[in-house]
């Protein structure tokens, strides 16, 4: 067993005095000092007059009326959630959804478990969207020319202009819209063009896998879907793919990549993960080996790979010399282990690329894999019907022929090119060009400020559509609520096109579904049309690897660095900038919320004299960007990574002026990835909100944190847990016996919840942060208040890095909530009996006993209790209040409040189970948590029942309790993480 | 001494005249203590939607989700009593056992029996309190009534009876329906 050394922060490893300081205090500096003026407000409380709670600053009673239905709906009982399956859409990709409906208004979000495309779990962005419904910033209304103005006046506009291209078929109409997959889309963008026939269509998005779709093209000569089956892979290789969370099939990945290595015993099998990557990203995190290299010299490293596979006997055909590892920048004896690991797993393997690398690795990559005989088994490819993909050179042209003047009149379903088209189209210029500009936009976004039109679009959760998802299945847009200001969906606008008629998106769908064999009611019930997936293809790929267009870069100039552009975890390509829960969600890897930053690695910014938090210059092209640089550990040398979607300046009140706009970077020429810029400091500093030295376990001292680390976190290798099945009982605190100060409660019958989380599954992808702040109300706090380590999120997820600082070989994530102890320190020390033991063993917040004196999260060994430092709900803006949960209470200021284990839930499931006179059983409700796992690391459940998933999680042999030692019992076991490294790459570094 | 006054003097004019001094103003409160609290709730009145409600209707055309298992949930004869022709349904879409009619007749209790009586006789509490004439369910036009029929006028109402869809779920307005013919089966006995 090696004695590895993990460390939190670069911060902690320089062991500077005011991180000692920082250590040990509870909160850090500053937290429990007043903020100065109004700024500690400056999320959500400063916003609108408060409607509900107007009555409560006079210190009286609000006068609050009984308002029932009036024809009520038989399918309601007030009080009780129905649950409606719906799907949303995302670019090509969608998400089949259970949406939790409060009489009418919709809640909760969770994956579809019948549906292929999330099996039931979800990702930080589905759950939320259902922020992004009730955001008080959503347009409510058209706009013409800066006026407000009416749907009745747009029909009448379009009226006129409609007659004009009747007139000259089309000829000076150009729509463009976002990328779909749906039939009914698809239709009506036929009938449009059936109308003007001469019309032009460009469909695009900034960040699209339009590169994926282009190199299958050039393998295959089709335009076929890339479909993994990771769950049948024993060898995966990832080219910088972050294929496990930014993907837009990352949950169906998380999904099956964990089956692939759930772990029961030490003789079950385990897939092995290599990656390699530029950035440090959550896939890097869960790779078995890892090695960093620019983007830039990714198609290299496909070729060199290409070659070495070839030398090991691999029937493939070269075009060109193959370069070599040294060329590349890789460790040979590593690319040897990886190709021989490969190809003594032909036909259960696969090789998966980056949507960010040219077409040509694509290829490369699709002829390996035809070439290993993984293709149809591990990968297949789908028949790509009723879809648009993004395509950038028709966006180009688009743009040119707005400069030529054949554009008369302009239509944009969705998207925001004005912020986020490539620099050097200038599209905002262009656009100024056109006659009539019309914006179908959820917000009044960049686009929007600068259109004839702009028209409010309807959320997904309020309007009718469908769906083809992942391999072609069919699935239903079922709307939860009306449209809340009169919107219209992207649907209805094209039949108005089409036939200069108001139709409503029920009847649109309803119209293509007249031609599918299904039973409407079951499709609309189950959310998708059972067995609509389509048949794989069997396309041709010849078995030659074209490496001479799989070129290195040119070698870079003293002082130049790669610039990487990726799309951000948090908002997207700028899309969820004014989502708070997301602005406030932290990065897995830097944890830096509210903000985007210049990703570096040590001995970069070594070699620049830049450290964290350092205000940088980086320019690119004769174009700058100022902003905050970060060192991260395990980033590739010699490049810059810069998030995507940030430096919104029209997103709304809380995405304004959050980051630096990176878009300023982008040229159309190299989008993703291209050398030459160059770094250098400004000698400002900016102080980033980061949560990775907040919350710090415990405060002995660094020396022996490090020690205890590693009884914190526990992992090994595979032939480590097979060698020794009880190999993390090793990493035990020696400890006297452990001995209660009084008699103890004994919990030995009904219902014992308890928590299992397996560190070998956690992928970090923050989805179980996000489905406990929308189930728990939990607030967003803002910046100033994240910096001053008051943020409220229930599970925090602590990342660990382990090995060099240069070339640290692990990223290991543990998400610690409330453990929920049976002896609880929290309890001893509470004035007012505010926290306390129930029966069942939940270790209760009584949130109305709570008088604030915060000693038990002093008294909290794990840090997980957060307290209400404000008010930050008071002024909660309409209708932003309907994404809380009625069945939770909202916390107000001077309340201490934590993991309930979702008590509600388990209330629900009690009282359901007794009406319907059973038993409650195993898996009759799940966590928040729990539910949205796209890895299914989370089991909860009665720990009392031997036949319950958590009792087996529990008595794997892998399980141990955090800080156990300390005699308080925790309720919740964590599964150490296991890797399964390859024996020759170890042999041969040792 | 004088602390004390000042404090009695702020108390008096803060919660006092608590009696005798009619207000048209709501009561004071003086801990807030979360009992209000930004969430929509059932049944509460809110300042968003224009029928100043927090309760939406759900869209037409909608289906949520269902333990019904999917013969019974998509079949209009189990739903709504009517069958594909349009007309009601001669009998009862569910098998009928001990435990369906055992079922109806504490429902029957619940919903039916103020008025119609626990014998089914239409001489409730409410015949009797009130006057109001109540149908007798052992009536000849409802004994030759189809079962549907039965299950619409509960659904629906007739008269002066209100629909009570809203409040009794479909297969327990079945389990109704074979309680009454139960009932009528035992009269015709006696």
């Amino acid at each position: 067993m090696s004695s590895r050394t993990y460390w939190r922060s670069l911060r902690q490893l320089s062991d500077r005095p005011a991180y000692r300081e920082a250590t040990a205090r509870e909160f850090p500096e500053g937290a429990s000092e007043l903020p100065q003026g109004v700024s500690r407000r400056d999320v959500l409380t400063l916003l609108g007059a408060s409607l509900s709670l107007a009555g409560l600053t006079a210190c009286r009673r609000p006068v609050d009326k009984i308002v029932p239905y009036v024809n009520a709906p038989e399918e309601i009982v007030p009080g009780i959630p129905l649950n409606y399956a719906t799907t949303m859409p995302f670019g090509t990709s969608a998400y089949g959804l259970v949406v939790e409906s409060h009489e009418g208004r919709p809640g909760k979000i969770e994956g579809n478990p019948l549906h292929p495309s999330t099996r039931g779990a979800s990702s930080a962005w589905i759950q939320s969207t259902i922020y992004g419904l009730f955001d008080p910033d959503r347009s409510r209304f058209p706009v013409h020319a800066g006026e407000r103005d009416t749907w009745e006046g747009f029909l009448a506009a379009w009226g006129e202009l409609a007659a004009i291209h009747d007139d000259d078929l089309g000829e000076g109409l150009a729509i463009l819209s976002e990328p779909f997959s749906s039939p009914t889309m698809r239709r009506l963008k036929d009938l449009v063009q059936e109308r003007f026939p001469w019309s032009y269509w460009v469909t695009y998005e900034p960040t699209g896998d339009e590169n994926v779709y282009e190199g299958i093209r050039l393998a295959t000569g089709a335009e076929l879907q890339p479909v993994l089956h990771l769950e049948r892979a024993r060898r995966i290789l990832s080219i910088d793919s972050d294929f496990l969370v930014n993907d837009p099939e990352a949950v169906r990945h998380g999904l099956a990549f964990a089956e692939g290595r759930r772990l029961t015993s030490p003789d079950d099998p385990m897939n092995r993960l290599y990656v390699v990557e530029s950035g440090f990203t959550p896939t890097g995190a869960a790779a078995d080996h890892r090695s960093a290299l620019p983007s830039g010299r990714m198609a290299g490293f496909t070729a060199a790979l290409a070659g070495e596979l070839a030398a090991r006997g691999l029937p493939l055909e070269l075009a060109g010399a193959a370069p070599s590892a040294d060329e590349v920048g890789i460790d040979a004896a590593w690319l040897g282990a990886l190709a021989a690991d490969l190809l003594a797993h032909r036909g259960a393997g696969v090789i998966v690329a980056g949507s960010h690398l040219p077409p040509a690795v694509h290829s490369a990559v699709a002829t390996l894999n035809a070439a290993l005989r993984n293709v149809g088994t591990t990968i297949t490819f789908h028949e790509l019907r009723d879809a648009a993909i993004s395509n950038r050179s028709s966006f180009g042209e688009l743009v040119e022929a707005i400069g030529n003047g054949t554009v008369k009149t302009l239509m944009m379903l969705g998207g925001n090119p004005v912020y986020d088209a490539p620099v050097d189209l200038d599209f905002a210029a262009a656009l100024a060009g056109v006659e009539t500009s019309i914006h179908l936009s959820d917000q009044v976004n960049e686009t929007s400020q600068a259109v004839t039109w702009h028209l409010p679009r309807a959320h997904y959760l309020e309007s009718w559509g469908d769906a083809r998802a992942v391999g072609g299945a069919l699935s239903v847009i079922q709307p939860l609520i009306a449209p809340l200001f009169g919107a219209r969906s992207d649907i209805e606008l094209l039949a108005l096109m089409a036939t200069s008629e108001e139709r409503s998106g029920r009847e649109l769908v309803g119209e293509t579904w007249d031609g599918i064999d299904a039973s409407w009611n079951d499709v609309l019930h189950d959310g998708v049309l059972a067995g609509s997936t389509l048949p794989p293809a069997t396309p041709e790929i010849a078995p030659s690897v074209s490496t001479s267009e799989l070129t290195l870069p040119a070698k870079a100039a003293d002082g130049e660095l790669e610039l990487r552009l990726t799309p951000s975890l948090a908002v997207h390509d700028g899309r969820f900038a004014n989502v708070g829960w997301l602005q406030e969600l932290p990065d897995p890897a830097t944890k830096i919320t509210w903000d985007n930053a210049a990703l570096i690695s040590p001995a970069t910014a070594q070699g620049l004299g830049i450290s964290s938090g350092d205000v940088v210059r980086l320019s690119y092209r004769d174009r700058v960007l100022e902003l905050p640089a970060s060192v991260l550990p395990g980033h590739a040398d010699g490049a810059v990574t810069v998030a995507l979607g940030y430096g919104r300046t029209a997103a709304g009140r809380v995405g304004n002026d959050v980051g630096a706009n990176a878009y300023l970077l982008r040229h159309s020429e190299a989008p993703y990835f291209d050398g030459g810029a160059r770094l250098e400091r400004t000698g400002a500093t900016h102080r980033l909100a980061t949560t990775q030295d907040h919350w710090v376990v415990d405060e002995l001292g660094i020396e022996e944190r490090q020690r205890r680390v590693g009884s914190l976190v526990r992992s090994g290798t595979l032939e480590e847990y097979r060698a020794d099945p009880e190999f993390v009982t090793r990493h035990d605190t020696p400890h006297p016996p452990l001995k209660s100060l009084w008699s103890e409660h004994t919990y030995d019958e009904g219902f014992q919840w308890g928590m299992s989380i397996d560190l070998s599954a956690c992928i970090g992808c923050n989805a179980c942060t996000v489905a406990c702040q929308s189930e728990n109300n939990i607030p967003v706090v803002g910046r100033e208040q994240v910096q001053n380590g008051r943020e409220m999120q229930w599970i925090r997820i602590d990342r660990y890095f382990a090995g060099s600082v240069d070339a640290p070989d692990e990223m290991v994530f543990q998400p610690v909530t409330c453990m929920h102890c049976e002896n609880a320190p929290c309890e001893q020390v509470c004035p007012v009996a505010a926290t306390v033991h129930d029966s069942e063993g939940l270790n209760t917040m009584v949130y109305n006993r709570c008088i604030g004196t915060r000693y038990c999260s002093n008294n909290c060994p794990y840090k997980v209790r957060r307290f209400n430092f404000f008010n930050y709900t008071k002024d909660t803006p309409a209708p932003l209040g309907m994404t809380y949960n009625p069945d939770v209470t909202v916390r107000s200021r001077g309340v201490m409040e934590k993991c309930t284990f979702c008590t509600q839930r388990i209330n629900r499931a009690k009282v359901d189970a007794k009406l319907a006179g059973r038993e409650l059983a195993d898996g009759d409700f799940q966590t928040a948590c729990q539910q949205a796992c796209p890895t299914r690391a989370i089991e909860f459940g009665n720990v009392l029942d031997t036949g319950s998933k958590v009792s087996a999680a529990q008595g794997q042999d892998r399980a141990y309790r955090m800080l156990e030692e300390l005699n308080n019992r925790p309720r919740t076991s964590y599964l150490a993480r296991i890797r399964n490294r390859n024996p020759v790459i170890d042999e041969g570094r040792s | 001494m004088k602390r004390m006054l000042w404090l009695a003097a702020l108390l008096l004019a803060t919660v006092g005249c608590v009696r005798g001094c009619p207000s048209s103003r709501p009561p004071i409160h003086v801990n807030p203590n979360m009992d209000f609290q930004p969430k929509y709730k059932a049944q509460q009145s809110s300042g968003f939607f224009y029928d100043g409600g927090t309760m939406r209707v759900p869209v037409e055309g909608t289906v949520p989700r269902s333990t019904l298992s999917p013969d019974l949930r998509t079949s209009p004869e189990f739903t709504t009593g009517i069958d594909f022709w349009g007309s009601q349904v001669e009998t009862h879409p569910l098998p009928v056992d001990e435990a369906l009619i055992a079922r109806g007749k504490e429902r029957f209790g619940i919903y039916c029996a103020p008025c119609h009586d626990p014998n089914g006789t239409g001489q409730g509490i409410l015949f009797e309190k009130g006057g109001i004439p109540t149908t007798s369910l052992l009536d000849e036009k409802v004994r030759d009534a189809t079962d549907g029929h039965i299950f619409n006028v509960i659904t629906h109402g007739q008269g002066l009876m209100p629909g009570y869809g809203y409040p009794i779920p479909v297969e327990d307005r079945w389990a109704i329906v074979s309680y009454v013919r139960e009932l009528q089966a035992e009269q015709w006995w006696e």
